[in-house]
């Protein structure tokens, strides 16, 4: 009897060290979904190398697609990469797996500026993935004057008039326009809100164009101005040296997307090696050279590309001020909607 | 007056037919670029097709997405048939109703039907752990495909001679035998345009398969459309006219299809 129990117990432990010891390894299926081309194919393959992991990409265009799939649950995704207001959403909305990034043997390589953001206080459920600016990038071969103000979107000299591309982005050109009339991001003043409406409304004859891919209207030719982020003016000005990208004496708006797990994610210990694998400054400098982006690892900068160690884009001067721009009451959101809404008429 | 009337008629059919395809042509013409940039002509070159084909996430969309139109359209041009010939022996109002309901998804908007499908499949998920994999996405596309496919089916059934199934049925023919030998060879042009029909409509999807699509389960317009908010290269051009060049083909080889049948059934 004792012998059988021996055996039994021994077999059981067996099976728990087994069982332990595939956790460690975590060999089996990743998938993510991210933004498009924003995934570097050779980070993915490093990836599976190194843990034997199968990886899916899939990709979104934007917060409130990847939202509305991951809300309905079970959507079969481990990893998205929301942008840092759609992260405060995820989080308050009980979608994300506490993680705990802060415990994880990378966490030591993340900017301490980066630790405690408004979106996820101390890194409890998100690792940096990348970071940027939107401001705005010119065609120095159409317009030879400087582009260091915002000013330049909302009261453009004759020869621009018309020929600026906005995004298709209610809160980033809406708070665009607080800098430029310099009021406080999110107010609910009403006096201060005419303000930023006038500029606006003087502003619209000006602005040909709203949407997503404003860059490409820079490089066809039917914008000399385009509203746009860092990265995107990175990949194109690598091909197209007459592009430059704004940085404005205003405080710039910033953004950041970060890795998250979700809750109901069927590959929870995958998803959290993977989360500690892009701290890594090698692995975080492949995700910039691919997107064009920053990154928040410290000495990921060493292993960037030539041209991304000097690009003016992200080396922003030391002066100059930025700022990551937590989501608006939902009393001043409905009045940016009615002011988004006569705009766009 | 009347001399004018076909000049211009031609003038309209025209520029309709510009408006209709110059776009394209634009699109095709710069997947020969030689430059990195969309819209800025730098040269003759094949490269941005070698580069198309050689990424591994426009092949995956690629594969996921003929799986999933082929499969709907089988799966939707049978279900249709047997619908068109079902409903023809159903009363008046049986049959409008079983109409309606099958024709539901050329009403309700597209990302109604869509929202209403991710809810339901994730609700299956969550209540009995049954994931289909990319047959959820089978048959999301099959649902909206049955009415397509219907169309040219039912015009069909209306140009056949009710004589013809009489004198089979005095020859003896049985039910089955008269649907088989009869009705069915003289349906095949109809059949084969819904499942041209079909097969299109699936291949374009975009609202239902962004939604319903799970991991790995990316098709081509849903990978497209996520690359437009980065700088955009003549690899979408490539991948576009690679997209236009398949269903172009499949068209036509469809059409040669019904064409014989049409011949056939002389």
């Amino acid at each position: 009897m004792t012998k059988l129990k021996l055996a039994l117990a021994g077999g059981l432990s067996a099976v728990a060290l087994f069982a332990t010891a595939n956790a460690a390894l975590a060999a089996g299926e990743l998938h993510i979904f991210n933004w498009g081309e924003y995934t570097n194919p050779a980070l993915i393959a490093k990836f599976e190398k190194a843990y034997d992991v199968k990886v899916t990409v899939d990709e979104y265009d934007s917060n409130e697609t990847m939202l509305a799939k991951v809300r309905a649950g079970h959507s079969g995704y481990d990893i998205v990469v929301p942008g840092d207001y759609a992260v405060k959403i995820m989080i308050e909305e009980g979608l994300l797996a506490e993680t705990r990034p802060n415990e994880m043997p990378n966490f030591k390589n993340i900017e301490a500026r980066f630790v405690d953001v408004y979106w996820d206080a101390g890194r409890n459920y998100t690792t940096p993935w990348t970071h940027g600016l939107t401001t705005f990038a010119v065609n120095t071969d159409a317009y030879k004057g400087p582009a260091d103000s915002i000013a330049l979107l909302f009261d453009p000299p004759e020869e621009l008039k018309g020929r600026i591309a906005m995004l298709d982005d209610m809160v980033s050109i809406i708070h665009a326009a607080e800098r430029y009339v310099g009021v406080p991001r999110c107010t609910s003043d009403r006096e201060e809100l005419k303000k930023v409406y006038d500029a606006l409304m003087k502003a619209k004859p000006y602005w040909r164009t709203y949407s997503v891919d404003s860059i490409n209207k820079l490089v066809s030719g039917e914008a000399d101005v385009a509203q746009t982020w860092s990265g995107s003016a990175v990949v194109v000005r690598q091909q197209l040296a007459s592009v430059k990208f704004a940085l404005t004496k205003e405080v710039m708006e910033a953004f950041s997307d970060n890795v998250a797990v979700l809750k109901d994610a069927p590959n929870l210990e995958n998803a959290k090696l993977f989360q500690n694998f892009v701290m890594d400054p090698e692995n975080a400098a492949l995700t910039s050279d691919f997107a064009g982006y920053a990154n928040a690892i410290k000495g990921s900068a060493a292993f960037f590309s030539a041209d991304l160690k000097a690009a003016p884009e992200l080396n922003v001067p030391a002066d100059a001020a930025t700022e990551f721009v937590p989501p608006c009451s939902a009393e001043v959101t409905a009045l940016y909607n009615a002011m988004w809404t006569e705009l766009r008429r | 007056m009347n001399r004018h009337l076909p000049r211009t008629f031609a003038l309209f059919a025209g520029l309709s037919l510009v408006f209709l395809y110059a776009p394209i042509l634009v699109l095709c013409s710069f997947s020969f670029n030689g430059g990195r940039l969309f819209h800025r002509w730098e040269g003759f070159s094949f490269a941005w097709y070698a580069k198309a084909i050689a990424n591994e996430g426009f092949r995956d969309a690629a594969v996921n997405t003929l799986v999933v139109s082929t499969a709907a359209t089988l799966l939707a041009t049978v279900l249709a048939t047997g619908a068109v010939i079902g409903l023809q022996r159903a009363g008046g109002r049986q049959q409008q109703f079983a109409t309606a309901l099958i024709g539901l998804p050329l009403v309700v908007p597209e990302v109604v039907m869509a929202i209403a499908t991710l809810i339901f499949f994730s609700s299956l998920r969550n209540a009995t752990g049954v994931d289909l994999g990319l047959g959820n996405l089978v048959v999301a596309h099959t649902a909206f495909c049955v009415p397509f496919a219907m169309m040219p089916i039912r015009a069909a059934l209306r140009g056949v001679d009710p004589s013809v199934l009489t004198a089979a049925t005095d020859l003896y023919a049985s039910d089955t035998a008269t649907r088989r030998h009869v009705l069915i060879p003289l349906l095949m042009p109809g059949i084969g345009s819904g499942a041209a029909l079909a097969f299109m409509v699936s291949f374009d999807d975009f609202a239902m398969s962004q939604l319903v699509a799970g991991p790995g389960q990316t098709t081509l317009p849903v990978f497209i459309w996520a690359q437009l908010k980065r700088p955009l290269t003549p690899e979408i051009n490539a991948m576009s006219t690679i997209m236009l060049v398949v269903s172009i083909a499949l068209i036509c080889l469809s059409m040669a299809v019904t064409a014989r049948g049409k011949l056939t059934t002389r």
